[in-house]
C-alpha cells in the first residue's frame, strides 16, 4: 500500500471511528490512555511500545518473567489482555482500514470485565431458542449497569428484537 | 453389452472410487451462477439498506439483516454497486492495480455481485488473483496433529516434529471428547519445544472450546461454523448475533480467531434455498467480515465432497478462497478433509492454493498419518512429506513445509515426549513411562505406541478442569523438571496474549516472537519484481533446496 493510500486510509477509519463512537451512547470505557491514535506503524506493540502493554493488575510485560511465574508474583489475573491494549489494537486496525475489526475490539474489550463463567453463559444465551425476550433485555441491561458494557448491551437488545422477529426466541423451535 | 477392455481398465482406477453427480440447481447442487441466485441489487434509504440482492427489508433473514447492519462499507457501495462486475474481475488480475484499491470495490458490494465477481474468472486468472489478493505477504500452511487414541506422548512429538518442518498453527481434536484439555497442553508443550512461536488451537464445542482458551491451553481457534442460510445456521445451534459475541470473547482474552465456513455444508445439512455454492458462501463470507473476525477457513473444508463431485466444483473452491480474501479476510484455505482416492485429483486439488500461496495453504495438512486423523483424514499426510518438498523445489514455491533430516527428527520427538513426561509428572496426570517416550520417538503411528489406561487418562482430564490447572502450573512444571527454554515459550505464548499483536490480520509468529501479519507485512504483490518469491527468501530457500535425499554430483562416491 502506498503512503497515500495508508494515510487516506487512516484518515477515513477515524472518521469513522468519531462517527460509530458518536451513535453508541456515550462510552464508559474511556481511554486510560490519551496518547494520539495509533496507527500501522507502531505495531507491532510488542517490539514498538512493550511500555504501554500493561497486565490487568498493572504489571509491565517486562514483569511477566519465569521466574515470577515460578515464584507465584505473577499468576493467571495478570496473563490477560485489557481494554486499554484491545483499544490501541483496535486503532491498529483501523489505521490499517479495518474498521470492523476496530469495532469487534470494541466489544472484546468490554468483555474483559465479565468473569470467565458468567461469559459463557451469556454466550450460550444468544444461541437460538435458548432465551425469552425478557430474558435476553434483562441481559442487556445487565452489561450496561453491571459491567458498563454499552456496545455489547445493545447487541443483546438488537439480538432480542431480531429474534423475536425471525423466531429465534426460547419456544420458538 | 460385451465390455471394452480399456473402459473395464478405466473403472478400476482410483477417481472411479470418487463421487460425482450431476447439477441439480434446485437442491443447490450447483459450483455457482445457480438458476435461484439473485441479482445483486442495493438499496439505500437515510444511510440504511432497505433492500439487498432482491430482497426488501421487510423479508430479511436474520443474516440478511445481519450483513446489511454490519457487512459493508456503505460510503463505496453506490460507486462499488454501480461498476460492472467484469471491470471488478479485470482488477483483480491486473498487476498494475493495486490490493488497496480494489479492496475499496470489493468491500463495498453485496454477496450477489461477490459472485458475480467471481464467476468472471477462470481457474489461472484466480490464481494469479489470490497471488495478490491474500493478506500476507508471505505465505504459510498448518497442520492437524491427532491420533486415534488420543496418545498425549505422540501428540507431543508429532507437535514438534511438525513444529520443526515449519507450520506456524497447529490444530488438534479429540477421538475422544473428554480427552480435550490433556490433548490441548500435548499439542501446546510439543509445539513450544520443537519451534518457539507456533499457536496451536483444539478443535472441540464451542463454549468448551473458549474455556481451554480462558485457561491458556490454546492460543486460536478456528471451527467457529457459520451457515449460508437461516436454517441452517440454526441446527447448527447459533445465529449470527451469537457467533459475532463468541468472536469477541475470544478477543476478550486475548485468543485469535477466526470463522470456517465452506462450500457444501448447506447442501449436507439439507437447506440451500435452492442457491449455488458460491452465493451461500458469499453470505458467510460477508457474515465474517461483518463480524469483525480476522480471519476465515473456508474452501469446501469438511464438505469437500460435495463442490468435488459437481462440475466446476474445484474453481468455485478456489473462488471462495480468493473471495475471502478480496474481502480483507485472513483465508486459511481448505485443502484439509480427505475428498479423492486419486493421488492426480489429490494434487489437482491444492494446486491452485499451493502456486498462487495463500496465508495457509492448507488448514490442516494431516502431521500424522491418515489413518491417525481424527477429523476424518486430510487431503495430504505425513508420508506425502517428501512428495510434497520435491514439488516445492520443482516449482520454487514456498508451500509452507521444510524437508527435515531424520536424526533432527529422532532429537526434537524425543525432547517434546520428554518434556510433556514432565507436565504430566508437575501436574499429577497419569505417569508418562520411559518406554513411551522412546516409543513416541521413532513412531509413526498410534500402532507404534504401548497402549495406556485411556479410563485414567480421561477422569485425570476432568479432574484437572476441575482443579482449576492453567497455563501457569504448566510452565512451573516445566521450570521444575529442567526444560527452562520450554517453558520459556510458553511463558512468552502468554506474554502475547496480553499484547493482542496476533489479533491483526493473517498473524503468524517466527521463532523469535516476531509477530508476521497483514499490518507489517502485507501483500505488496504488483506483478513480475514484486510481492513474495521464495529465492528472495534466502534462508527458506536454502532449506527448501536442500532436500536431504539429492545427491551432491560434486562429491559422489562410484
Amino acid at each position: 500500500m502506498s503512503e497515500v493510500d495508508s494515510l487516506v486510509n487512516k484518515i477515513m477509519s477515524q472518521l469513522k471511528d468519531e462517527n460509530s463512537s458518536a451513535s453508541s451512547s456515550t462510552s464508559t470505557s474511556t481511554p486510560t490512555n490519551s496518547d494520539s491514535e495509533l496507527g500501522r506503524n507502531d505495531y507491532p506493540l510488542f517490539e514498538k511500545h512493550p511500555d504501554k502493554v500493561k497486565s490487568p493488575t498493572g504489571k509491565s510485560l517486562h514483569d511477566i518473567t519465569l521466574d515470577n511465574v515460578v515464584d507465584g508474583t505473577v499468576g493467571p489475573k495478570d496473563l490477560r489482555i485489557t481494554p486499554d491494549t484491545l483499544r490501541m489494537q483496535g486503532q491498529i486496525a483501523a489505521s490499517a482500514g479495518r474498521v470492523a475489526i476496530q469495532k469487534n475490539f470494541q466489544r472484546a474489550a468490554e468483555l474483559t470485565q465479565i468473569p470467565d463463567d458468567r461469559l459463557l453463559q451469556l454466550y450460550n444465551a444468544l444461541r437460538p431458542y435458548r432465551s425469552s425476550k425478557q430474558e435476553l433485555l434483562d441481559m442487556s441491561s445487565e452489561l450496561r449497569d453491571k459491567y458498563n458494557a454499552p456496545v455489547c448491551a445493545n447487541w443483546f437488545a438488537e439480538a432480542a428484537e431480531n429474534y423475536e422477529k425471525n423466531k429465534k426466541l426460547k419456544g420458538d423451535n | 453389452m460385451k465390455r471394452q477392455k480399456r473402459f473395464e481398465k478405466l473403472e478400476k482406477r482410483p477417481v472411479h472410487l470418487d463421487g460425482f453427480v450431476k447439477e441439480w440447481d434446485d437442491e443447490g447442487l450447483v459450483a455457482l451462477e445457480g438458476k435461484n441466485d439473485p441479482k445483486p441489487s442495493i438499496k439505500l434509504e437515510n444511510g440504511e439498506i432497505t433492500e439487498l440482492d432482491g430482497k426488501k427489508k421487510e423479508d430479511f433473514d436474520l443474516i440478511d439483516k445481519y450483513i446489511a447492519e454490519y457487512g459493508l462499507n456503505l460510503d463505496n457501495a453506490e460507486m462499488a454497486m454501480n461498476t460492472d462486475s467484469l471491470k471488478i474481475a479485470h482488477m483483480l488480475v491486473d498487476p498494475n492495480v493495486s490490493r488497496s484499491e480494489i479492496i475499496k470495490y470489493t468491500t463495498a458490494i453485496t454477496p450477489a455481485k461477490a459472485e458475480e465477481v467471481i464467476s468472471k474468472l477462470n481457474f489461472g486468472e484466480m490464481i494469479v488473483a489470490v497471488q495478490k489478493m491474500r493478506p500476507r505477504r508471505t505465505p504459510a500452511t498448518q497442520c492437524h496433529i491427532t491420533n486415534t487414541l488420543d496418545n498425549p506422548v505422540e501428540i507431543a512429538a508429532d507437535a514438534a516434529e511438525a513444529a520443526l518442518r515449519g507450520f506456524p498453527e497447529q490444530e488438534t481434536t479429540t477421538a475422544i471428547a473428554r480427552y480435550a484439555p490433556m490433548n490441548a497442553i500435548s499439542i501446546m508443550v510439543g509445539s513450544q519445544t520443537g519451534r518457539p512461536g507456533v499457536i496451536t488451537q483444539c478443535s472441540v464445542e464451542e463454549s468448551e472450546e473458549l474455556s481451554l482458551g480462558m485457561r491458556g491451553f490454546t492460543a486460536y481457534a478456528e471451527t467457529i461454523s457459520v451457515y449460508g442460510t437461516d436454517r441452517v445456521f440454526t441446527d447448527g445451534d447459533d445465529t449470527p448475533w451469537s457467533k459475532g459475541f463468541l468472536a469477541s470473547c475470544y478477543a476478550s482474552r486475548g485468543l485469535k480467531m477466526r470463522f470456517t465456513s465452506g462450500a457444501g455444508s448447506e447442501v449436507m445439512m439439507g437447506y440451500t434455498e435452492g442457491k449455488s455454492m458460491l452465493y451461500l458462501e458469499a453470505r458467510c463470507i460477508f457474515i465474517t467480515k461483518a463480524s469483525g473476525v480476522q480471519g476465515l477457513q473456508n474452501g469446501g473444508v469438511s464438505c469437500i465432497g460435495i463442490p468435488g463431485a459437481v462440475p466446476g466444483g474445484i474453481r468455485e473452491v478456489l473462488g471462495e478462497n480468493l473471495m475471502c480474501m478480496m474481502m480483507d479476510i485472513e483465508c486459511a484455505s481448505g485443502c484439509d478433509q480427505a475428498f479423492s482416492h486419486s493421488d492426480i485429483r489429490r494434487t489437482e486439488r491444492m494446486i491452485g492454493q499451493f502456486i498462487a500461496g495463500t496465508d495457509y495453504i492448507s488448514s490442516g495438512y494431516a502431521a500424522e498419518e491418515n489413518r491417525d486423523n481424527t477429523f476424518a483424514g486430510s487431503n495430504m499426510d505425513v508420508l506425502d512429506y517428501d512428495d510434497y518438498c520435491a514439488m516445492e523445489r520443482d516449482l520454487a514455491v514456498n508451500g509452507g513445509i521444510l524437508p527435515i533430516h531424520e536424526e533432527d527428527a529422532i532429537k526434537i520427538r524425543n525432547k517434546a515426549a520428554k518434556a510433556i513426561q514432565a507436565v504430566f509428572d508437575g501436574l499429577g496426570l497419569p505417569a508418562i513411562t520411559d518406554e513411551e517416550v522412546e516409543a513416541a520417538t521413532y513412531a509413526s503411528n498410534s500402532d507404534d505406541m504401548p497402549k495406556r489406561d485411556m479410563v485414567q487418562d480421561m477422569k485425570a482430564a476432568q479432574d484437572l478442569m476441575d482443579r482449576g490447572i492453567t497455563v501457569s502450573d504448566i510452565i512451573k512444571a516445566l521450570h521444575d523438571h529442567g526444560f527452562n527454554d520450554v517453558a520459556q515459550a510458553v511463558l512468552a505464548l502468554a506474554q502475547q496474549k496480553v499484547c493482542g499483536d496476533y489479533l491483526q490480520t493473517s498473524a503468524i509468529f517466527d521463532k523469535n516472537w516476531h509477530c508476521i501479519s497483514a499490518i507489517d507485512n502485507p501483500n505488496d504483490y504488483q506483478g513480475p519484481g514484486t510481492g513474495y518469491r521464495l529465492w528472495e527468501d534466502k534462508d527458506t530457500w536454502d532449506k527448501i533446496k536442500d532436500i536431504p535425499w539429492a545427491m551432491d554430483p560434486q562429491h559422489m562416491d562410484f
